[in-house]
């Protein structure tokens, strides 16, 4: 993955891209050719457009902190405001944190994650803020659900995510609904000025995993199902998702064909027998 | 269960009964009410040797104060057998947990709607809500508590972001509840004393998914998770049938094979 990200940094720089700001958001579009285009779809970043006609200019759409990602970790675009004025890292800093509150955090966590070669993507889908992939996302299921906690006065109001028992078993639970890991990124500072993107430098990232620990489970290598979390979680553990349940209905259904037929073949047998036998 | 709570209440009263605190909550020594205290879903039995006739009920906060405070119908004593009044007991109660003004709030709501109120802690939310005994049913709401107003401070931090809300919602899908975000505000109010109790507004709203295939057609389209496990299990009950049916009818056809041979 590092080499395919060294890959891109060097193709960008060289074709000198340009990322074109778009709607409220803070999104962004990219205009690239057709090899930079593989190469985006195989770091994942950004999200590929269809459009019909040009062949070589393929066009991907790239979130708020991919555009920062690749504009001030990476250094391989620049960035045009709609008005094609040109865009500086501390006008862009300022753009991003004003349309969203909570970006100095999301995006170290963004760029922690992704200097250590992980595939982030946003995992809203799943109920948290990131999901993290080992390889890119066509080849493997992500292994972990992002929760980021800042800490700290500088962050305000926003502190206050997970402090509950039940806001931490609810993140538990529906990250192992959907057979993740919870890893949680604890943002914490000093007495940093947010206002401005050197503070990225003063942010330290405390990540943690936080998994249920069943008795039960960890003693006996056999499946106990006798109580409702076990049966609950003896569930995760066989690939209880939905494509897997799926699977699970497909052998049963062949199953159910497979008897059906039995059953059928065996009467005409058994009439035939009868048949024979009267006679 | 109105009634089985209004009977509670007078036998509670006449039995003057007092309940101890301990820890977090408190425990209550019954006598004949261990009954319609289980009924009624109150508090936790706890289990001990010896002493038939004398019960002990572990209640947590919410439901001493319910009982105390709206039942009126307990009377309670601290450690060192001080009896406390409301005013101690409040002062007691939000300095233990912070957020105790807007939970016994949301409590106090649904119980007097008559719905069985637990914690919902292993579920990943404040409450569950149950329609009937716990026993009986499965509960159908998972309650979520969000305090609104500048009297709380900062407890309204919560369910503010996106992928919060969808977390819970998963959470609360994937046990099969409808999640209810109960709302608690307040003009200006002052939480140290109970009186404030009656100036809370709670608002009710439940957040479900809207699924486009599944609301417009009519039969099952097996792409979501529940409806999947229901095609599970009357696929595995066909299979049952289908094994049966197979190994009788060989057996039918060996019987008549042998017959046939002679």
């Amino acid at each position: 993955m590092s080499r395919i990200i060294a890959d891109l940094q060097a193709s960008l720089r060289d074709s000198e891209a340009v990322a074109m700001l778009s709607g409220d958001g803070g999104d962004a579009i990219l205009a690239v050719q057709h090899d930079q285009a593989v190469l985006l779809n195989r770091a994942a970043f950004g999200r590929h457009i269809e459009n019909a006609g040009e062949e070589n200019r393929q066009w991907f759409q790239l979130g708020p902190e991919e555009v920062f990602f690749l504009c001030h970790a990476l250094k391989c675009i620049t960035v045009q405001s709609e008005n094609k004025k040109q865009m500086g890292e501390a006008e862009l800093w300022d753009l991003f944190t004003s349309t969203s509150e909570p970006f100095p955090e999301m995006y170290e966590a963004y760029q922690h994650l992704r200097l250590k070669n992980w595939v982030v993507k946003s995992g809203l889908q799943y109920g948290a803020d990131f999901v993290a992939y080992r390889h890119h996302p066509a080849l493997v299921h992500s292994e972990f659900a992002v929760i980021v906690v800042p800490e700290g006065k500088a962050f305000g109001g926003r502190c206050g995510r997970l402090q509950v028992w039940s806001d931490l078993l609810c993140a538990l639970r529906a990250s192992g609904s959907v057979a993740k890991t919870l890893l949680v990124l604890t943002i914490s500072t000093k007495g940093c000025d947010l206002t401005s993107s050197d503070c990225l430098c003063q942010l330290i990232v405390h990540e943690r995993t936080i998994t249920r620990w069943i008795p039960q489970q960890c003693r006996e290598l056999r499946d106990n199902p006798s109580r409702e979390e076990a049966n609950w979680d003896v569930q995760i553990q066989k690939p209880c998702r939905e494509e897997a349940s799926r699977e699970e209905q497909e052998d049963t259904g062949e199953g159910i064909v497979f008897s059906y037929w039995g059953v059928i073949l065996s009467f005409t047998i058994i009439s035939a027998l009868a048949y024979k036998l009267k006679f």
